[in-house]
């Protein structure tokens, strides 16, 4: 009949609540805060010499690589000193100065901030069910002359709209903040990555930064759908928002445990994190790609949505 | 004919193999405040919530306004309101911003209509304040307001005086009644019994999840079973003897200071009146008393204990 109306009642929920807009402003308030303090704290005599900054440390890297291999230190660490000393050596050779930023270098390293808004999404997604039977605002929702499931399904798209839209809040802040702050140009600029035969090989910033876009909504997709099944089983909202940040937290120490295992690929979470695999393989995990990694996520996510929507149609309403 | 707006079909709940609600049926017609009484943990919330789609039906069958419930949740809801036990509302926006959220999903609720609804519930002063300001009575008033918005011909309030102060429940009763003369078949539940008696046209009396009667709610003249007590100053024991010989067949008790008469004529009250009066017996005050449904209800429910002594007689 009107479902859209009722997407629009969850919308304006999402966002008569005050927390709604501090969860948006805190990001924003960080990025503007790093791009200051780097303006300030930044020695442009640093950027002008950078070849003989860099050289600097390529002799420092190969200096502890020794050591480390003398003493036979974690591989991934000799590995990671051994890609970072010919990352430098190409830039030197190459003329890419690492320390140039323009809007697209801050937002490549501005990245981080979407496990922020994970954050963020988790407590609006793990709420957005939970809260309404803890109110009891539910009753007054169910006793409308809609399924259970159009009900549900509006709460869904919401809080995914809502995740979505944080995030390009948070993406065009990023692009303006760092334009303002070092210029909108850039578009041509370069970053260095170590291919797994150990070639140094030069990538478009823009590039990465559009894919970490891309892969960014499917991460959220899946968190949301996680949180929200948490939601539902949960009648309380505290209780699911507390499960959901636990889940998200021991979920990822578990996958760090068990990374040699070889079925912890198979696992929610050691595909949560999709940014790392842009520029190829997981470090941690290996075996992961981000075609396996995507398709993992899809079953998870159908598989929880059915379980939710399964609970909530059958659910008998006593509060 | 009479219209039936609501009606229950062999209504069945159970839940972990306890039957909480035992076949129940029962019709609601256009119009009436029809009352579901019976102690705590009868079975009328759980009835009520099966009629609104709260809880899922084990058996039976529940119609409004000729659609199944079980088979056509959205058609039958249309043109029901419902306030299930106390109003849940969201305490972080408004009075208005709560009622759009309902005007906003059910069908033809016009700006106009919003207003009128805010005005019939006194609550205008209030509308754009943040729920969480409100009184309970406020908030029960508000609760009415998003039941009524649609203007539903089945309105379903489960203890809706609960809260409210005496101001309260006097208007609640006058609004109910308002809505059941323009064609609204109201039901409400409650274990208040002179609140039901007051309010309702029809009572159904509910024990351990089973129907036990229906009883209409008379005017007391047409009640069988009215008792007049008389109120005398002095010699009572003088004043019977008085009454017995007006009528030797007279069912008179004494209790205390006061004679009571078995009668339904006020003419006769009247005459009983003037020979007391006559003989120099001193009549301080007359009351006329109707066998309260409470009596009924305890006589039914408590006197005996087992249900399956007291007959069942439905009035229809």
């Amino acid at each position: 009949m009107k479902w859209l109306s009722l997407l629009t009642n969850e919308w304006i929920k999402i966002f008569s609540r005050t927390r709604t807009w501090i969860f948006l402003a805190i990001p924003i308030v960080i990025i503007i805060g790093i791009a200051v303090y780097d303006k300030v704290t930044t020695d442009v005599e640093v950027n002008e010499n950078w070849k003989q900054e860099l050289t600097q440390t390529v002799k420092d890297d190969q200096k502890a690589l020794d050591d480390a291999k003398k003493n036979g230190d974690n591989a991934i660490y000799i590995d990671s000193l051994e890609s970072a000393i010919k990352q430098n050596e190409y830039a030197i050779a190459n003329d890419i100065s690492p320390y140039e930023t323009t809007a697209w270098q801050f937002m490549k390293d501005m990245a981080w901030i979407s496990s922020f808004i994970g954050l963020f999404v988790i407590v609006v997604a793990s709420d957005i069910v939970s809260n309404e039977f803890a109110k009891g605002t539910i009753k007054m929702l169910l006793i409308r002359p809609y399924s259970r499931w159009k009900i549900l399904l509006s709460k869904f798209i919401a809080t995914l709209a809502f995740a979505f839209v944080m995030w390009l809040v948070v993406i065009v802040a990023t692009w303006l903040v760092g334009g303002l702050a070092y210029g909108f140009g850039g578009m041509d600029q370069s970053y260095l990555i170590t291919t797994e035969d150990g070639q140094v090989k030069e990538r478009l910033i823009v590039e990465y930064v559009f894919a970490n876009i891309g892969v960014e909504f499917i991460e959220l997709t899946a968190l949301v759908a996680m949180s929200f099944m948490i939601s539902t089983l949960f009648m309380s909202n505290s209780v699911a928002i507390g499960v959901a940040m636990f889940t998200l937290f021991a979920g990822n120490t578990i996958v760090m445990l068990l990374a040699t295992k070889d079925w912890v690929i198979y696992t929610l979470f050691a595909n949560m994190d999709l940014s790392v695999l842009i520029d190829g393989q997981n470090q941690m995990v290996k075996d992961l790609t981000l075609p396996f990694s995507i398709s993992v996520l899809a079953v998870y996510t159908a598989i929880m949505l059915a379980i939710t929507f399964t609970v909530f149609q059958k659910r008998d309403v006593k509060a | 004919m009479t219209t039936h707006t609501l009606e229950l079909k062999n209504l069945t709940k159970k839940i972990k193999g306890k039957t909480i609600v035992d076949d129940l049926s029962f019709s609601v017609r256009e119009g009436e405040i029809f009352g579901l009484l019976g102690p705590n943990g009868a079975g009328k919330t759980t009835t009520i919530r099966m009629i609104v789609g709260l809880i899922s039906i084990t058996d039976g069958d529940v119609l409004i306004n000729g659609d199944n419930l079980r088979g056509n949740f959205e058609k039958a809801m249309e043109r029901v309101g419902a306030i299930v036990e106390n109003p849940q509302l969201y305490d972080y926006m408004t009075g208005y911003k709560n009622l759009m959220q309902y005007a906003r999903i059910m069908p033809d609720v016009t700006k106009e209509r919003i207003d009128e609804v805010i005005e019939l519930v006194d609550l205008k002063y209030a509308i754009n304040d943040k729920v969480k300001t409100y009184s309970l009575g406020m908030r029960q008033r508000l609760g009415v307001a998003q039941a009524l918005l649609h203007k539903p011909n089945v309105l379903i309030l489960d203890e809706p005086t609960n809260g409210l102060d005496p101001q309260g429940i006097y208007d609640l009763r006058n609004y109910l009644r308002l809505l059941a003369n323009n064609g609204t078949s109201v039901v409400v539940s409650s274990h208040m019994l002179a609140e039901m008696q007051m309010m309702c046209d029809r009572v159904a009396i509910i024990q351990h999840g089973k129907l036990v009667r229906i009883d209409e709610i008379m005017n007391q003249e047409h009640e069988a079973d009215v008792k007049v007590h008389f109120q005398i100053e002095g010699d009572v024991t003088q004043a019977k003897q008085v009454l017995f010989n007006l009528n030797e067949d007279l069912n008179v008790t004494e209790s205390g200071q006061e004679l009571i008469v078995q009668t339904a004529d006020v003419r006769f009250i009247a005459e009983v009146n003037k020979q007391l009066v006559l003989a120099g017996v001193l009549v301080v005050g007359i009351q006329r008393k109707t066998k309260t449904l409470e009596e009924r209800f305890l006589e039914m429910t408590k006197k005996g204990g087992d249900l399956n002594e007291v007959a069942v007689p439905v009035n229809e």
